[in-house]
C-alpha cells in the first residue's frame, strides 16, 4: 500500500513538473558530420539548426491540438559515411520515432539515407548536399532546400555567357563532382566556348602543368571545380605564375574563411557562385546575419542559413498538418507549402527541389565582396 | 610552345629535385643495409610537419627551421634504425613488412598530433617571385632546384673524399670485408640512416611552403623516388639523381602533349621502357648477393 501511494505521489509530482516547468518534447532528427572530413561544414549546419530550434522554442514552441511542444534535436553523426547515414535514419525512424529528419552534407551519404526515409514514410529535408541526382529518384519523401549543382551551374553559365568570358578553361577534381561539373558547364555553354580541361586527383598539390596549358590555350577565364584547400593552392599558383585569366570559383571560395587562406591581392576580381551572401542588404539576410553573429561570433554561413530555413519549414509544416507523428501528412504539408526563408522563397517542385536564388559574387581589392548576379540584387563591395 | 616547354622543364626540374632528395636517401640506406625503407615517404612528411612546427612555434626563421627539422629527423632515423631495422637485420622480408608498418604508425601519429587537415607554411621566400623571361616562379621553386644541386654535389664530395664516405662505400660494396679492415659497420648503418632521413626531411621542409603540409604529402614523392632509383639502377647514387630528374621532367613535359591525368602513368611507362632495354637501370651494376 505505501508503495502504491508513493507511486501515485510520484506521478502527480511529475505531471505537476511538466505543467509548470516545461513543455512536452517533440523530437526532430538531424543527420550531420560532427567528426571526420566534413566536420568543419557540419559545424555551420548545426549552428543553423541550433539557432532555429532556439528561436522556435523561445517563441513558445509548436502548438498541436491545444498543447505546446518544444523541439528537441536528435543529432546523429554520419561522418561522411553512407553506411552510418542509412543506419542513423533507421534508428531515427524506429527508436527515436521522429516525424521528420533534416540535414546531411554529403551527397553520397544522402543517397544512402533517402531510400530508408522512403521505406519508413519519413520526410527527409536536405539542407546542404548538391548532387543533382538526389532529387531525380522519384522519392516523394525527399526534399531539398538548397540549390543543386545543376541550378548553381545554370546561374553561373548565364552569367559567364553575358560577360563573354569564353573560351573558358577548367581545372577540376578527377571525380564525380569535378567531371560532372565540367560536363554540365560544357553542355550549358556549348562545346565551342570551352577550352583546356585539366583534371587532378585528390591529394595533388602542383597545378603548374595546368597553368602552362591554360596559358597556351589563350583562355579568357578559368573555372576551378574544387573545394577550399586545392582552390587556394591553385589560385596562388595561377597568380604567382602571372596568368591573367579571369578566375571563376565555387561555393567554397566566397567566404572570409577562404580569404584567410590567401590574400585580397590574389583574389581580387575573382567571381564565384554563392547560395547566400551574408552581408547582402536584404532585410531578411541582414537580420539573420546579425542574430547569427551575436550567437556564434562569426560571419553567417550559407549552410547555416539553409539549415535554419529547413528547420523553420519543418516546424511550419507540423503546425499546418496538425501532427508531429504522421510522416505522410507532414510530407503533403511540405510539398504544398510556401515559405519565406532567409535564403529566399522556398517552394518545392514536384521532385522535392526548392529554387532559391543563386548569386554570383566578386572579390574586391579590400577583401570584401560585391554581388554581380542576379541583376535585381546587384550590390557593391561589402554586400557579398 | 617554346615558352610552355621552358616552363614545364623548370617545373619538372623542381619536382625532379624533390624526387632526387627522396631517392638519394633511400639509395644510401639500401646501399649500406640492403633494405628498401618504404616508410621514407612518411619521414619526408614528418620533415614538413616538423619544419612547420619549428618555423611557426619556435624560431620564426625558415632556414633555421629547415636545419632543425633535418637534425630532428636524423635522430628519428637513428632511433628507427636501432629499434626496428637492426633487430631484424638479415631478414629482408620482415624488414619490408616492418617499414610498411611504420607508415601506418607514423602517419596516424602525425594525424593524432596535428589533425587530418592540411597546414599552410607561409615563408617570405615563397611569397617573393622570380622572373625568368616572361615566366614567373616563386622564389621557393628556384631555391629547391639550387639547394638540391648543392646537396647532391656535397654528397658526391662526401662519399668520394671523406674518410667516413669511403667507409660507407666500402660497407655497401662488401660488408664482411669492411668489417675485416676495421670499419665499424653498425655505426655506418646508423649514419646512413641518419643521413637518408635528414635528406627526406629536407625534401618535406622544402616542398611544404610551396604547397601544403598534409599527412599524404610524402606518398607521391616516395613512389616517384623509388621509380627514379629503379630507373637509375638499384644502389647507384648517380643513378638516383639522374633517375629522379628524368622522371620529374618527363612527367611535367608530358602534360603539354597528353591529358594531365596521364601524368603519373608517364613516370612508370618510362621506367618500364628503360628497364626493358637495361634491366639493371641506367647506372646499375651487378651487386653482391644478386644473381
Amino acid at each position: 500500500m505505501p508503495r502504491i501511494f508513493s507511486l501515485l505521489l510520484l506521478s502527480a509530482l511529475s505531471a505537476f513538473t511538466v505543467q509548470c516547468f516545461g513543455q512536452d518534447k517533440l523530437p526532430v532528427g538531424i543527420v550531420t558530420s560532427l567528426t571526420g572530413p566534413m566536420a568543419p561544414p557540419g559545424k555551420f549546419q548545426m549552428n543553423g539548426f541550433n539557432l532555429a530550434a532556439e528561436e522556435i522554442n523561445g517563441a513558445g514552441g509548436i502548438a498541436l491540438g491545444g498543447r505546446k511542444y518544444s523541439i528537441e534535436l536528435k543529432v546523429y553523426d554520419t561522418r561522411a559515411n553512407p553506411a552510418e547515414g542509412a543506419s542513423a535514419l533507421q534508428r531515427l525512424a524506429t527508436v527515436d520515432k521522429v516525424a521528420v529528419v533534416l540535414g546531411e552534407l554529403h551527397s553520397g551519404v544522402a543517397a544512402a539515407e533517402a531510400p530508408v526515409a522512403q521505406d519508413y514514410s519519413l520526410p527527409l529535408i536536405l539542407t546542404v548536399p548538391t548532387g543533382p541526382n538526389l532529387t531525380e529518384q522519384g522519392n516523394r519523401f525527399l526534399f531539398r532546400v538548397n540549390a543543386s549543382n545543376d541550378q548553381l551551374n545554370l546561374a553561373l553559365a548565364d552569367f559567364i555567357g553575358k560577360q563573354g568570358w569564353t573560351p573558358l578553361s577548367f581545372i577540376a577534381w578527377n571525380n564525380d563532382a569535378g567531371r560532372g561539373g565540367v560536363n554540365g558547364m560544357k553542355k550549358l555553354l556549348g562545346e565551342a566556348k570551352s577550352g583546356y580541361v585539366g583534371y587532378f586527383n585528390v591529394g595533388d598539390v602542383d597545378f603548374s602543368s595546368h597553368i602552362s596549358n591554360i596559358r597556351a590555350s589563350n583562355a579568357r577565364a578559368v573555372m576551378l571545380f574544387m573545394d577550399e584547400e586545392p582552390g587556394s593552392l591553385a589560385i596562388k599558383q595561377i597568380r604567382d605564375a602571372g596568368l591573367k585569366a579571369q578566375l571563376i570559383g565555387t561555393l567554397a571560395m566566397g567566404s572570409d574563411r577562404f580569404l584567410k587562406r590567401l590574400d585580397a591581392a590574389r583574389l581580387e576580381g575573382m567571381v564565384q557562385y554563392n547560395a547566400f551572401p551574408p552581408n547582402a542588404n536584404t532585410p531578411r539576410i541582414r537580420a539573420f546575419s546579425e542574430r547569427y553573429k551575436k550567437k556564434f561570433g562569426e560571419e553567417a554561413h550559407g549552410f547555416a542559413a539553409q539549415s535554419y530555413d529547413g528547420l523553420m519549414m519543418a516546424a511550419a509544416a507540423m503546425q499546418k498538418a496538425g501532427t508531429a507523428s504522421d510522416g505522410k501528412k507532414l510530407r503533403d504539408a511540405l510539398a504544398s507549402m510556401e515559405h519565406e526563408g532567409v535564403i529566399g522563397r522556398i517552394k518545392f517542385d514536384d521532385k522535392g527541389q526548392a529554387h532559391p536564388p543563386v548569386y554570383v559574387t566578386q572579390w574586391c581589392a579590400n577583401g570584401s565582396r560585391r554581388i554581380l548576379y542576379p541583376e535585381n540584387l546587384k550590390a557593391d563591395c561589402g554586400a557579398g | 610552345m617554346a615558352q610552355a616547354l621552358l616552363e614545364q622543364v623548370i617545373n619538372g626540374l623542381m619536382t625532379g629535385s624533390i624526387y632526387v632528395l627522396v631517392a638519394l636517401g633511400m639509395v644510401l640506406i639500401y646501399g649500406v643495409m640492403h633494405v628498401l625503407n618504404f616508410a621514407h615517404g612518411v619521414l619526408f612528411m614528418v620533415g614538413g610537419y616538423l619544419c612547420h612546427f619549428f618555423f611557426t612555434r619556435l624560431t620564426g626563421s625558415y632556414p633555421l627551421a629547415l636545419v632543425l627539422s633535418m637534425a630532428a629527423l636524423a635522430l628519428i632515423g637513428v632511433a628507427i634504425e636501432r629499434s626496428v631495422f637492426r633487430p631484424l637485420q638479415g631478414n629482408l622480408r620482415n624488414q619490408v613488412i616492418a617499414s610498411l608498418g611504420l607508415i601506418l604508425v607514423i602517419e596516424n601519429l602525425v594525424i593524432a598530433l596535428w589533425g587530418p587537415n592540411a597546414l599552410q607554411l607561409r615563408t617570405a621566400a615563397t611569397e617573393r617571385l622570380v622572373a625568368i623571361g616572361e615566366l614567373r616562379f616563386p622564389m621557393q621553386h628556384v631555391m629547391i632546384i639550387a639547394l638540391t644541386a648543392i646537396v647532391v654535389a656535397a654528397m658526391f664530395g662526401f662519399l668520394k673524399w671523406s674518410k667516413f664516405g669511403t667507409a660507407l662505400r666500402a660497407t655497401s660494396q662488401d660488408r664482411s670485408a669492411a668489417m675485416v679492415v676495421g670499419i665499424p659497420v653498425e655505426r655506418v648503418d646508423m649514419a646512413s640512416f641518419a643521413l637518408g632521413t635528414a635528406l627526406a626531411a629536407l625534401g618535406g621542409a622544402l616542398v611544404g611552403p610551396l604547397f601544403l603540409v598534409f599527412p599524404q604529402m610524402g606518398d607521391a614523392p616516395m613512389v616517384k623516388g623509388l621509380a627514379g632509383i629503379l630507373l637509375g639502377g638499384m644502389g647507384s647514387v648517380p643513378g638516383a639523381v639522374i633517375g629522379g630528374l628524368i622522371i620529374g621532367v618527363a612527367e611535367s613535359v608530358s602534360t603539354l602533349f597528353l591529358p594531365t591525368d596521364y601524368r603519373d602513368s608517364i613516370a612508370f611507362a618510362i621506367m618500364v621502357a628503360i628497364l626493358l632495354v637495361r634491366p639493371r637501370g641506367l647506372f646499375g651494376l651487378r651487386v653482391r648477393g644478386e644473381a
